[in-house]
């Protein structure tokens, strides 16, 4: 058992730095414009997806206005930048503090809550923001969005300069920041705080018991999830350059809460599994038109029946099953 | 003080329609604990057989309106059967996803069968004006009035002293003492359902004719049926009668003396406000949780 438990261990060591230097020679292995697209889109809803994971999975508040935090983040930054002209490396704490601030408003609320009105309250907060960024035209521009969003300004390394213009060189940006995303989330669940937080989810009495702050935890597990939106809306808007309200509505939210389960709730891969997966299989599915999200409607619907824990559930329950038979 | 009393009317009409659709979410809620995302697709179905009904079939609208009831009944046993069923017996994140996952294939399904397009429910009888007083009426939104505030009053009756009714409130109150009891779960769940979505379907074919019907017009009616809910408190039906009528009529009251581009957000601010301080709904009682 406990060689089998380093053989694994080794295995993951082995395997991040073989995906790591994978995923960097990409633009260089792939051709297609498009598929680079896809991958930074699916890195941007990765991070969403780890801050879901955070505030869902992991402190066991159930959310269904996510999509809110995103579009606080994007807006933010993307206001900055056009009117007074602040670079994108400038405007990302603004647009990452300000979501997180939105976060502590919403999560204090939240705390009481069980979750048939949880769903229902995170669905309002979605739909309020949704709604102000629709109708407060003198500051968002309302229903035609927000052109012109600059790309990160180059920076500067002394023999040659990294720009962020084209393609290739955004899924760097997107890459290193999913990277920094994930390496901080680990970190910040290993910890004693994170640690504390895992234990609000498995039993917030038991917890409360033994001396955890529920409040103090589940609050600051809010403002950590909704910042990490709050950056992924800045990178969003900096990479298409246009922001409009139909990108923060309702359907995100959903969409990234099915990335999440799809991918496996409560557990450090499924988040990345699930919005790559995901992202990906709207786009296969796109040669049915219309009939595409009944179809995707339809698959939603497997999920749930056939791996109700998500993919990673789906694997672990395999290895368990094979380990069964080894013994 | 006449268009005062002008508002309040109009806010009273949207307030019945309102209380339709969130009676059967409230009330499927009580019974079997799972939020029944695709309400606004049912009401929204609802709209569409009424629709077809009078306009291409030549049904007498009232007769429609009947046999709207009746299928959508009929509709709310089959998803209960085959989609809620299964899910009642799984975690709380696969239901809510599992009824999303419903509310994305009828929504879309019904784009496909009826066109996205708004489509103009004309019954030439229903645009009669009528004068009250002071106030302006068409016949159409008397109808809405008297007719919503019948069912309503029907349900609520039913589930008072009827005595699957009262199986119902058993269920809500606990579902294995309900179980114990001799109360068969499976039918009355299935129960539920078929009241729910026969109300929500005749919610939809009475405000067909006033507006246009449209597959989105679900988006519109859950987000609308949600605050209600939580303003009379989850799976409290009276409360979700009463809180129907207050949004209607402080919508009303916005979008007159405010700004109609307001009238939405305001549904949503009073959601959270109740929810900042009575959270258990203006008409529930405080429920000790238990460990």
């Amino acid at each position: 058992m406990e060689k089998a438990h380093r053989k694994s261990r080794d295995l993951k060591t082995f395997l991040w730095p073989v995906l790591v230097i994978f995923l960097f020679f990409i633009p260089s292995i792939i051709e297609n414009q498009y598929t680079i697209h896809l991958l930074i889109v699916s890195g941007i809803y990765v991070i969403l997806t780890v801050g879901l994971n955070l505030i869902t999975g992991y402190i066991g508040s159930f959310s269904l206005g996510h999509a809110a935090f995103y579009g606080i983040g994007a807006y933010t930054s993307s206001i900055l930048s056009v009117n007074f002209g602040l670079s994108f490396w400038i405007t990302i704490w603004p647009a990452m503090i300000f979501a997180a601030f939105f976060g502590l408003i919403l999560g204090i609320p939240c705390l009481r809550l069980r979750t048939s009105y949880l769903v229902i309250t995170t669905l309002a907060f979605g739909n309020i923001v949704y709604l102000l960024l629709v109708n407060l035209v003198g500051i968002t521009r309302g229903p035609l969005g927000i052109i012109n969003i600059p790309p990160p300004t180059p920076i500067n390394l002394g023999i040659f300069s990294l720009q962020f213009t084209t393609k290739p060189q955004y899924y760097y940006l997107v890459l290193f920041s999913v990277l920094l995303v994930l390496f901080f989330f680990k970190r910040f669940t290993d910890s004693r705080t994170g640690r504390a937080i895992i234990s609000l989810r498995e039993d917030d009495i038991a917890a409360e018991a033994i001396g955890v702050n529920v409040v103090y935890y589940k609050i600051l597990g809010f403002v950590i999830g909704s910042g990490m939106a709050g950056f992924a809306g800045a990178l969003y808007a900096h990479y298409l350059r246009f922001v409009s309200p139909e990108s923060f509505n309702i359907i995100t939210s959903i969409t990234v809460l099915i990335m999440m389960i799809a991918g496996g709730v409560g557990n450090f891969y499924g988040p990345i599994i699930g919005a790559v997966g995901i992202t990906f299989l709207l786009e296969k599915l796109r040669f049915l038109s219309d009939y595409r999200l009944i179809i995707y409607g339809l698959i939603l619907f497997l999920v749930i029946f056939l791996m109700p824990r998500g993919m990673m559930g789906l694997f672990k329950d395999i290895v368990r099953k094979r380990k069964k038979v080894a013994v | 003080m006449e268009e005062l009393l002008q508002q309040i009317v109009n806010g009273i009409i949207l307030g019945s329609i309102y209380s339709l659709i969130a009676v059967g979410l409230s009330q499927i809620f009580g019974v079997i604990h799972i939020i029944q995302w695709a309400h606004g697709e049912v009401y929204m179905i609802g709209a569409f057989v009424g629709f077809y009904l009078v306009t291409k079939a030549g049904v007498p609208y009232f007769l429609a309106l009947i046999l709207t009831i009746v299928i959508m009944g009929g509709f709310g046993a089959v998803i209960e059967r085959i989609v809620f069923r299964p899910l009642r017996k799984m975690g709380i994140m696969s239901t809510v996803l599992g009824a999303i996952g419903l509310s994305i294939f009828l929504l879309n399904a019904a784009q496909i069968i009826f066109s996205p397009e708004p489509q103009r429910f004309h019954v030439p009888f229903l645009d009669t004006k009528i004068q009250l007083g002071t106030i302006n009426l068409t016949l159409n939104r008397l109808v809405i009035l008297v007719v919503g505030f019948t069912l309503i009053m029907l349900l609520s009756w039913f589930i008072r002293k009827h005595i699957l009714g009262k199986a119902m409130l058993a269920m809500e109150q606990d579902m294995e003492a309900a179980s114990l009891m001799g109360i068969d779960i499976n039918y009355t769940a299935m129960l539920a359902f078929i009241l729910g979505s026969a109300m929500a379907g005749a919610a939809g074919c009475l405000i067909g004719p006033l507006f246009l019907v449209y597959p989105n017009m679900s988006i519109m009616a859950v987000n609308k049926a949600f605050p209600v809910v939580i303003l009379g408190g989850l799976g409290n039906i009276e409360g979700a009668i009463a809180g129907g009528y207050i949004i209607g009529i402080v919508e009303a009251l916005t979008a007159a003396y405010i700004d109609s581009a307001y009238k939405d957000v305001v549904a949503f601010v009073l959601l959270i406000l109740v929810l900042y301080f009575k959270p258990e709904g203006i008409f529930g009682r405080k429920v000790m949780h238990k460990v």
